[in-house]
């Protein structure tokens, strides 16, 4: 029951294709918390960390197995979570990064994608690639409003997502370490001089970028309500695709594009079915990097 | 004995995907694309001797065509962004090129079976090697042929002119067109090159592996692709080879004995290897060590010869 | 003095004892059985419980005293399994390398993609001198996709037919539950197996009266299933049948919770009859019903799922197959008189085939198990389902 033709279409349909987009909308929640991260990563730092997505998962894992005979609240899984990623982020910079000179960004490519494929290992030797649950906040709540639902959970994470985008929006521009985070991305050698430690900067900022990605991680968890080394590969697609929409480097823009992206999703699996619904996202994408490769919210453009 | 000559035929296909991105690469351009010219070529050349009863070699001819004419078209738009928006526009593609292939059923009537390319199932039983008398070996001296072919061409490419506007447009583009090169013909063209390329080396893949199907050629193949010249160095199509030996000769094969602990070690050493040697394994500096190396072994040699003669 | 000499004396002794029993344990043959599988990425369970279940069965026969070579003396099994990552080209390689060693037989492979090629390099027809495809027979444990061992004489398969036992399920529900009319189906449109089960699933559910209302489609990593799961709260069918693995299946069960559509019956997929689904969704999943060919109900199967728990897996519909396995080869091999030894590697390769072509029937853990024309497995099969957090037996068919 995928594919819909228009003549039929009567107000049922037309209730269900907007609680379908509003859905996906919601679900996209996730996909903007990550493509903030990602949207850091790649934007205002200037590397390509391909196994941003893979870190954030592994952290959500993490927190899983640290607190394993635990019986803790989901506040606390998810903290710990963020902790996780924070470590995480300073280990993926020490080994795939630090001793990479600037001027081979391919050998951080690579890097990053072997450290993309030994995370997995490490989860699926650690989990025999068995799905684990995953839990949540607000998980039973579901917002009522006329035929529509929203779910509560999401609504959670959609508001957590605000958050952290305001928290690292004041991070950048009103603190001195988002100051030296900017001058190390644009300029390293200039900030060098200007008595700035880079290892410093950078760990700090991988550091922040690793607890963001692990409250993502856990928020993705969350919402699907397990944990599954499938994750990892779709998720670092959806983020790159989310951080090129919105725009490298905006962070407002990789919300919007994280909604947009959840929620065109869901449109085109209603009305063409879930086999066609990711070849039209992918022809968008592609149709929206040739005519508008800055994004949606296009931040200035600098040197390449 | 069969073993060693299946490897050698896999490290053969998998040179072509290499060498497909290597050629992008060069230009400066990161292709997650190669992946989907791979798909074309495999599901035409399949297509073509299944169902249409060609012979192996106009079958594969029409793949690489296939590779090629799709990579010019989608290098036009494609390559009109640069950088990260790249990687991901290539991506999309490729993966647009796989979710084609999940819809696509073409199936004919061939007895009471019916054959041909079946959506997710795939496409089953390409059986021109065994059906047709092929050994092992002689798949493998026909995989080596092209690969030869193909790495001299571009051996030859990067000794002219050809691979020196290359590479220029990769180290610098704004020199290379003030000098009056352009730039999009140039790109555009590597793209092409490289999907002919991945065409081939896909025609070849349905062929030895008798069944393909959508999941494949996702993004673990893509990353492959451009793994390989990364990791060889850019410097010349070696590295290339010498990459998928590490890959697929060691870390896949090699290291079978560690049982469990291979999976953990294939990223781990890939990650080492960067961080080591992030120019790749066969960089610039290296080669231009063997390149001495020879020279000194060449001259020892004449000198040997001439203290004999004399 | 004389101690000296008796000192000299014991050690003769001992050494003549010692050089007497060495040529006893030089008898001691080994033959080894290669498995393999996927022990990689999400697949990773399959390869550790088929390892553990092969190795499983080898102790047991190694215990009764091992198998009979052809020669008359007696061998003990050794087991060794390798990895193929779920990869075609890498399940190839596996094989030609085991193909280039003394083996004479294989056990495997978990993936059905996997099998589809490799069951393709294979020669298609014994004697067929103009085709050069390997000649080595492959029996496989878990690979379950319909119809592959057809693709050549040298595959084997020991796999359940998903088509009896859900031909079997639907005509019992029917009996069972004569007011339930409606049908809403659920299936992983991108997994070979999933699909084709699901075109089974839905066949005899037609045929066996019910109304197949319509069907919810989503991909294998999708993670939101609210559309699908609103049409199948519209159609309001008395039944709902996922044909799809524990991750998709947990993720459609909770968001059927989530939006409160409680059918009467739940139907689920073979493969799904395992641990991960109730350690992903064991609430949800409350009541599901699974035909399965693999139950602790009789006395060997019950043995069999501890033994294969002590090697660190767990005894289900596919690993029970692999335990099977290694007795068909333990009888195939006494039958055939194998030889088992390096220069009759390709005569036992082709006893091989031969002895497994010409079985009619096996021992399974759960009963006889018939052999087709085309060689594949009539498993005898049961129905489970889920309460209280583990899989109970619901009805045993009579064969």
């Amino acid at each position: 029951m995928g594919k819909r033709r228009v003549p039929d279409v009567d107000l049922l349909d037309l209730i269900d294709a907007v609680q379908s987009v509003a859905d996906g909308m919601l679900f996209g929640t996730t996909y903007a918390l990550l493509g903030i991260g990602f949207t850091l990563v790649f934007g205002v730092m200037h590397k390509i960390n391909l196994s941003y997505a893979a870190a954030s998962i592994g952290a959500a894992y993490a927190s899983l197995l640290i607190l394993a005979g635990v019986k803790a609240p989901a506040p606390v899984v998810f903290l710990m979570a963020a902790v996780a990623g924070g470590v995480i982020g300073a280990v993926v910079y020490l080994v795939a990064f630090k001793f990479i000179p600037l001027a081979n960004p391919l050998a951080t490519l690579m890097s990053t994608v072997g450290l993309l494929l030994l995370i997995d290992e490490i989860i699926v030797h650690a989990t025999a690639g068995v799905p684990l649950n995953y839990p949540a906040l607000f998980s039973d709540v579901l917002i009522r409003m006329g035929p529509f639902s929203l779910r509560g959970d999401l609504m959670f994470v959609f508001l957590l997502g605000c958050l952290c985008m305001a928290g690292l929006l004041y991070l950048l521009y009103r603190t001195r370490l988002g100051l030296a985070t900017r001058a190390v991305s644009q300029q390293p050698v200039a900030a060098q001089l200007c008595g700035i430690g880079i290892t410093n900067v950078n760990v700090q900022t991988f550091v922040i970028t690793g607890v963001v990605g692990g409250i993502a991680g856990a928020m993705t968890g969350a919402a699907i309500g397990m944990l599954s080394p499938l994750l990892s590969l779709p998720l670092t697609v959806k983020g790159l695709i989310v951080t090129v929409i919105g725009g490298l480097g905006s962070i407002p823009g990789a919300i919007v594009a994280g909604l947009l992206v959840g929620g065109l999703e869901n449109a085109f699996q209603f009305l063409r079915g879930v086999s066609e619904r990711d070849l039209y996202i992918m022809l968008l994408l592609f149709a929206f990097l040739v005519f508008r490769p800055g994004g949606i919210f296009a931040t200035a453009p600098g040197r390449e | 004995m069969d073993f060693y000559l299946g490897l050698i035929q896999i490290i053969g296909v998998h040179t072509l995907i290499g060498l497909s991105a290597y050629c992008v690469l060069l230009t400066g351009q990161v292709s997650l694309a190669q992946a989907g010219f791979f798909a074309i070529g495999a599901y035409v050349a399949g297509m073509l001797t299944v169902l249409w009863s060609w012979p192996l070699i106009p079958a594969l001819a029409m793949a690489a065509l296939a590779g090629g004419v799709v990579a010019c078209a989608v290098g036009f738009p494609a390559l009109r962004v640069k950088g990260l928006m790249l990687v991901v526009a290539t991506l999309a593609f490729g993966e647009a090129v796989r979710l084609f292939f999940f819809n696509f059923t073409y199936q004919m009537a061939r007895g009471e079976i019916r054959i041909g390319p079946h959506g997710g199932e795939g496409f089953k039983q390409i059986r021109y090697f065994p059906e047709n008398g092929w050994t092992t070996f002689d798949v493998v001296i026909f995989i080596w042929v092209v690969v030869v072919l193909v790495m001299a061409a571009l051996w030859w490419m990067d000794r002219s002119r050809t691979g020196a506007v290359l590479r220029a447009v990769g180290e610098d583009e704004l020199a290379a067109q003030s000098i009056g090169i352009n730039i999009t013909a140039v790109k555009v063209s590597a793209m092409t090159i490289g999907g002919v390329i991945a065409g081939l080396g896909g025609g070849i893949f349905a062929h030895y592996t008798t069944h393909i199907e959508h999941v494949q050629f996702g993004v673990v193949l893509a990353t492959f692709a451009i793994a390989y010249p990364i990791l060889g160095g850019l410097s010349n199509v070696f590295g290339t080879l010498i990459a998928v030996i590490f890959i697929q000769g060691f870390l896949i094969e090699g290291l079978r004995f560690m049982g469990d602990w291979r999976n953990l070690l294939f990223g781990g050493l890939i990650l080492l290897a960067m961080n080591v040697r992030p120019r790749g394994l066969l960089d610039a500096g290296t080669t231009l060590a063997l390149k001495r190396l020879i020279d000194r072994a060449r001259s020892g040699v004449a000198r040997m010869k001439e203290r004999t003669s004399a | 003095m004389l101690s000296r000499y008796a000192a000299l004396a014991a050690s003769v002794a001992a050494i003549a004892t010692f050089a007497l029993a060495t040529p006893a344990s030089a008898q001691e043959r080994t033959v080894k059985i290669t498995g393999f599988g996927a022990k990689s990425g999400v697949v990773r369970v399959f390869g550790i419980n088929s390892e553990a279940a092969l190795k499983a069965a080898a102790e047991e026969i190694n215990k009764a005293g091992g198998v009979t070579l052809g020669d008359g003396s007696k061998a003990k099994f050794v087991i060794e399994f390798l990895d193929d990552r779920c990869n075609a080209e890498e399940g190839i390689s596996v094989v030609r390398r085991i193909a280039s060693s003394d083996a004479f037989v294989a056990v495997g492979p978990t993936c059905s993609n996997v099998a589809e090629s490799l069951f393709g390099i294979l020669q298609k027809k014994v004697g067929d001198a103009s085709d050069t495809g390997l000649q080595f027979p492959i029996i496989a444990d878990v690979a379950a996709k319909g119809g592959l061992a057809k693709i050549s004489e040298w595959a084997f398969r020991n796999v359940p037919s998903e088509f009896e036992m859900y031909k079997s399920l639907f005509a019992w529900l029917k009996t069972q539950h004569p007011t339930l009319k409606t049908i809403y189906g659920g299936v992983e449109k991108d997994f070979a197996h999933s699909n084709a089960t699901y075109n089974v699933m839905k066949d005899q559910a037609g045929l066996n009266g019910f109304q197949v209302l319509g069907t919810a489609e989503w991909l294998l990593n999708d993670t939101t299933f609210s559309t699908q799961v609103r049409d199948m709260k519209r159609a309001g069918a008395d039944i709902v049948a996922i044909s799809a693995h524990p991750f998709t299946t947990c993720g459609v069960l909770k968001e059927m919770e989530r939006q409160g559509v409680k059918p009467k019956l739940l139907i689920g997929l073979t493969s799904s009859s395992s641990i991960e689904t109730l350690q992903g969704c064991a609430k949800q999943a409350e009541g599901i019903i699974i035909p399965t060919s693999f139950a602790p109900v009789t006395s060997e199967a019950k043995k069999a799922a501890d033994d294969v728990a002590k090697f660190g897996g767990s005894a289900d519909l596919h690993s029970a197959a692999a335990y099977e396995i290694m007795f068909i080869l333990k009888d195939v091999i006494e039958q055939q008189k194998i030889m088992g030894k390096a220069d009759t590697v390709a005569a036992d390769r082709v006893k091989m085939r031969e002895g497994l072509a010409a079985l009619k029937e096996t021992k399974g853990l759960l009963g006889k198990v018939g052999r087709t024309a085309d060689r594949e497995a009539i498993k005898p099969f049961l129905y489970v389902h889920a309460k209280d957090g583990s899989w109970q037996v619901l009805f045993k068919p009579a064969s």
